[in-house]
C-alpha cells in the first residue's frame, strides 16, 4: 500500500507562484472572468503570504502553499458528501473527487478545515484557440461542481500505464510527480510515498521542524510543512494560514 | 370504500414526498450532471499521439530550456529540462504557461505591411535618417539590423545599454544586493537557486521583498539612502554619518564591511547594475567576469555601432522602426519622442498595441513565443557564451510580420539564413559542446558535422562554450560611488518596486497569482504605510492617485504596517523613483 504525501520547505518557498500556474495548466483549470476575485478563483494549490504580525522594521514574511491536505483519517469531506463524490483510494491514500457525481451542495467546502476546495461558479472557458492547448488526460469540469487537488491523478494513471507496458506491477517513483512539484524552481516541494523510509519526503516528515496544519483535529493530513522559524511553525494551529485568507 | 378526489390528491402528494427519500431524484440529478459535463459549451481536449519536443523560452534572456509535451504538433504543457547546465529544470510561472501566448485575446490581427513599407520608403527617399530600436540586443536578429543599417546611408542602431560583464554567482561567498530581485526572476532562476546554498545573501532594501524574505540578512535601509551605504563601503563617508542616513545600526554596517572583506569572494549587485555597484565590485574584488558572446561570421563585423538614444540629435530621425517582438528593457517614450522629426514614420513590431504601438503610425503584428524562430542572448549570470534557439512549437496563430525582413529588405540585404550562418561560424570556431536534451548528451563541437550541429540546435539543443572565467579588468568607469541624492520635497515618497510585474505578455492563467489569489501585487495597486495613508486621507482599499515624474496614475491603495513610512510600494519597474500619493 502506498501513502502518497508531500513535504513543503517554507524556508525555501519564495512565493513565485510557479506551482499555482503549473497546476492550472496540468488540470485544465481556466482563468475566472475579469470581475472575479480571490473568493471565487480556482486554485487547487494556493500560496498565502503570512507574516509575524510585527510592524516595520521587525516584519518578517513567509509563503505557505496550501493544497488539499489529503486527510488520512476521518476525512471530513468524505463524511459529509451526500453523493459519494469524494473517496479515499486505499491503494494510494489519495482523496479523490468525482465531479460527475457532485451535485454542488458544497457541504465538503464547509467541512474542509483547510479551505482547499473550490466551487466552479462559471462554465469553463478559454480564449478562442487556447482550448487546443488543454491537457488530454484531464476532463474540464462543468459549472456547479466542487473540485480540488488530487495529486495530479492523470499523471498517476499515466505512470501506471507506463509500468504496465513495461510489465511492472509498481510504478517508477520518478514517473509520478505532481505538476506543482515538478514546477517548483526552488525545490521547496517534494513528493513521494510516506510509507517508504528511503524516500526524501518520508524523512522530511520526521524532522523536528516538520509540522502539519491543524494536526489537533486528528485528520492525519499527508502534507508536511517544515520551517526553522518558530513564528512560521505557529501556523500549524491557526484556523487559516494568512491574515488575507478571507476566501470565505 | 369510495375513492374521493381528496384521496387521489393525498396519494399523489404522499407519493411525491416519498419519492424524495428514494434514490430516483438524486439519480436524476446525477444524470443531469453527467449530461451537463458533456454539453457543447465545455471544450474537449484534443487527443492524439503524445510527443516530446524541446526548445528554449525567449520571454527573457534567461532562455531556460523547455520540454514541451505535445499532442501531435500542439504543445499542451511545458516543463524545465533538468539536464540543462544553467537553467537546471527551473521555469518561472510566465514560462510554464507560455504555450498559451499565441491565443492571447489581445493579439493584433491586422498586418498593414504594404502601407508601412510604402510610408518608410517615401520618408527615406529624400535622404532621411532611419533608426532601429532593438529592445533585446545581442541576438542574431540584432546583428542583421546592424548590418542593414550599416548599408543604409544614415542608419542608426539603438538599443538599451548592456553591461559588458557577466555575474559569476557560483564563485561568490558573500553577496550584497541593493534591491536586486535576486530570488524573484533575476538572471536564470535555476542557476540562482543552485548557487544560493553557497553564498551568504545580504539584502539592503527599504521593503521586505521576496528576496529580502529569504535573504540571510535583510538590512531595512531608509528609503533612498542606498547611496550612503555604498559611499561608506567605498570609504567616502564616515560610519556615523552612514548609520544616521541609512537608519541601520553602526554595528551592522561595520559587520557588513567585514563580511565583504573577509568572507570573499564578494559580489555587489543593484537593480540596474549601475556604475556605483561596479565601483564597489572593483574595491571588493567582486566576482564579475568579462561577458562572452557566441562567435559571428567575420563578414558581419562591418555593422553599425550600438548607439544610445540619448546620443541621437533631437528632431533627426525620419523613420524609427521599433522591434518589440520579444520582451526587453523598455525605453520610456518621452526619451524617444524628442528625437523624431516632425513627420517621422514610426513602425512598431509588437504583439499588442499596448506598448509602443500607442505611439506608432503603423503597428505590425509580430510572432510570439513559441511561434517565432529566434536566438536568445546570454543571461547576466551566464559565465560562458551560449547559443540556443527558441525553436517554434506551433504555427503562427494569425497574420505576422517579420521585423528583420522588413528592415533588411530596405537595405537590400538577405538575412533570411542568418541563424544558420551564425551556427556555421560557431561550428567553424570548434569550441565548446552541444548539449542535447532528448538523450542528455554533451558532444564536443569538433566531433560534429556542421549539418548535425545545426540539426541539433533546431531540435532544442544548446551550444555552450567551455567555462572560461575571464576576470573583469575593471578598467573603465569611476571608482567612486554615486553622489548621495537629497530628497525632493515636492515628491515626498520613495517609489519602491517590490514585485515582478504581471505584465500584459502572459497567459491569462497568470490571473491565478494576482486576481484569484493575493500572491502578487497587481499593477493597479500600491501599498502604503498607515502613517502615509493617514496623512493623505486614504483608506485601505480606497482609490488614490500616484503622481510621479512619468505622470499621474489612478490606483487602488492598500495599507500595510510592514511598509516603512516614506515608501510607496508598486509593481511597475519603470515608476521607480520619487512620487506623491493623494486621495482620488
Amino acid at each position: 500500500m502506498k501513502r502518497y504525501g508531500m513535504s513543503i520547505d517554507l524556508d525555501r518557498c519564495n512565493g513565485c507562484g510557479a506551482c499555482m500556474v503549473a497546476c492550472a495548466v496540468e488540470n485544465n483549470i481556466p482563468a475566472t472572468p475579469e470581475n472575479s476575485n480571490d473568493r471565487k478563483g480556482i486554485t487547487w494549490i494556493r500560496v498565502y503570504k503570512i507574516d509575524n504580525k510585527e510592524q516595520f522594521p521587525d516584519r518578517r514574511s513567509a509563503f505557505v502553499p496550501v493544497l488539499c491536505q489529503q486527510c488520512g483519517h476521518e476525512t471530513p469531506c468524505v463524511h459529509v458528501c451526500p453523493q459519494q463524490a469524494v473517496d479515499v483510494d486505499p491503494a494510494t491514500g489519495i482523496v479523490g473527487q468525482m465531479p460527475e457525481r457532485c451535485l454542488g451542495c458544497r457541504y465538503c467546502m464547509a467541512a474542509c478545515p483547510y479551505h482547499a476546495r473550490y466551487f466552479n461558479w462559471w462554465d469553463p472557458k478559454w480564449p478562442a484557440g487556447m482550448e487546443k492547448a488543454l491537457n488530454p488526460d484531464v476532463a474540464p469540469r462543468m459549472r456547479g461542481v466542487v473540485e480540488k487537488c488530487n495529486f495530479c491523478h492523470g499523471r498517476w494513471h499515466a505512470a501506471k500505464e507506463r509500468a504496465a507496458i513495461a510489465g511492472k506491477r509498481e510504478i517508477d517513483p520518478a514517473d509520478y510527480v505532481p505538476a506543482c512539484v515538478e514546477a517548483c524552481p526552488t525545490g521547496a516541494l517534494r513528493f513521494g510515498d510516506l510509507n517508504d523510509p528511503a524516500v526524501e519526503v518520508a524523512r522530511d516528515a520526521k524532522t523536528p521542524e516538520s509540522f502539519r496544519l491543524l494536526e489537533k483535529l486528528g485528520t492525519e493530513p499527508k502534507i508536511y510543512y517544515r520551517s526553522e522559524r518558530e513564528w512560521v511553525r505557529e501556523i500549524a494551529n491557526a484556523p487559516r494560514p494568512g491574515k488575507e485568507n478571507v476566501r470565505g | 370504500m369510495t375513492t374521493t378526489r381528496r384521496n387521489l390528491f393525498q396519494f399523489l402528494g404522499g407519493g411525491a414526498v416519498g419519492a424524495l427519500i428514494t434514490p430516483a431524484p438524486w439519480r436524476l440529478i446525477t444524470d443531469t450532471a453527467i449530461w451537463s459535463e458533456n454539453w457543447p459549451g465545455i471544450p474537449k481536449p484534443a487527443r492524439g499521439e503524445i510527443r516530446t519536443r524541446f526548445t528554449h523560452c525567449s520571454l527573457c534572456t534567461a532562455g531556460c530550456a523547455m520540454r514541451a509535451r505535445c499532442v501531435g504538433q500542439q504543445p499542451v504543457s511545458l516543463a524545465g529540462v533538468k539536464t540543462h547546465p544553467v537553467s537546471r529544470g527551473a521555469l518561472c510561472p510566465w514560462g510554464i504557461a507560455a504555450h498559451h501566448l499565441p491565443y492571447h485575446p489581445r493579439r493584433l490581427r491586422q498586418n498593414p505591411w504594404q502601407e508601412a513599407a510604402a510610408a518608410v520608403s517615401a520618408a527615406l527617399s529624400g535622404g532621411g535618417r532611419m533608426a532601429v530600436l532593438d529592445l533585446r540586443p545581442g541576438r542574431t536578429a540584432s546583428w542583421s539590423y546592424r548590418r542593414a543599417l550599416a548599408a543604409l546611408p544614415k542608419g542608426v542602431y539603438l538599443a538599451p545599454q548592456q553591461p559588458g560583464f557577466a555575474v559569476d554567482l557560483a564563485s561568490a561567498r558573500t553577496v550584497l544586493s541593493f534591491g536586486a530581485p535576486l530570488l524573484d526572476r533575476w538572471g536564470t532562476p535555476g542557476n540562482v537557486f543552485a548557487a544560493r546554498r553557497n553564498f551568504r545573501l545580504i539584502q539592503a532594501e527599504p521593503v521586505e521583498t521576496r528576496t529580502a524574505a529569504l535573504a540571510d540578512e535583510w538590512l531595512a535601509i531608509r528609503p533612498g539612502s542606498e547611496s550612503a551605504l555604498a559611499a561608506w563601503l567605498a570609504g567616502e563617508l564616515p560610519l556615523l554619518e552612514a548609520a544616521a542616513r541609512t537608519g541601520i545600526e553602526e554595528g551592522r554596517i561595520a559587520a557588513l564591511g567585514k563580511a565583504l572583506s573577509e568572507n570573499g569572494p564578494a559580489l555587489i549587485l543593484d537593480r540596474d547594475l549601475t556604475s556605483s555597484a561596479m565601483a564597489l565590485n572593483k574595491r571588493f574584488k567582486g566576482t564579475l567576469v568579462a561577458r562572452r558572446e557566441a562567435p559571428v561570421p567575420e563578414s558581419w563585423k562591418k555593422a553599425a555601432p550600438v548607439s544610445d538614444i540619448a546620443a541621437v540629435p533631437d528632431r533627426s530621425l525620419n523613420v524609427l522602426v521599433i522591434d518589440e517582438s520579444v520582451p526587453g528593457e523598455y525605453i520610456p517614450w518621452p526619451a524617444i519622442e524628442p528625437k523624431l522629426a516632425g513627420n517621422a514614420v514610426v513602425v512598431a513590431f509588437a504583439w499588442t498595441r499596448e506598448g509602443y504601438g500607442r505611439h506608432a503610425r503603423y503597428t505590425l503584428p509580430a510572432a510570439l513565443f513559441p511561434e517565432a524562430l529566434d536566438d536568445i542572448p546570454g543571461a547576466i549570470d551566464s559565465v560562458a557564451a551560449t547559443f540556443r534557439l527558441s525553436t517554434p512549437l506551433v504555427a503562427a496563430n494569425g497574420p505576422v510580420a517579420d521585423p528583420v525582413a522588413f528592415v533588411t529588405k530596405l537595405a537590400g540585404l538577405d538575412a533570411g539564413n542568418a541563424l544558420r550562418e551564425r551556427a556555421d561560424a560557431i561550428h567553424k570556431a570548434g569550441r565548446g559542446s552541444l548539449i542535447t536534451y532528448a538523450d542528455s548528451k554533451s558532444t564536443a563541437v569538433k566531433d560534429l558535422k556542421a549539418e548535425d550541429f545545426w540539426k541539433g540546435l533546431n531540435e532544442g539543443g544548446c551550444w555552450m562554450e567551455d567555462a572560461v572565467r575571464t576576470p573583469l579588468p575593471y578598467g573603465r568607469g569611476s571608482d567612486k560611488s554615486s553622489p548621495i541624492a537629497e530628497p525632493d520635497a515636492s515628491m515626498p515618497l520613495e517609489i519602491v518596486v517590490a514585485e515582478s510585474p504581471v505584465g500584459p505578455l502572459c497567459s491569462p492563467l497568470l490571473s491565478k497569482l494576482y486576481r484569484e489569489s493575493n500572491l502578487r501585487q497587481p499593477v493597479s495597486r500600491i501599498v502604503l504605510s498607515p502613517f502615509d495613508a493617514q496623512a493623505a486621507h486614504i483608506k485601505d482599499g480606497g482609490a488614490a492617485v500616484l503622481e510621479t515624474g512619468r505622470g499621474r496614475f489612478a490606483v487602488l491603495a492598500a495599507v500595510d504596517p510592514g511598509v516603512p513610512p516614506g515608501v510607496v510600494q508598486v509593481a511597475i519597474p519603470i515608476l521607480a523613483g520619487r512620487g506623491k500619493v493623494v486621495a482620488a
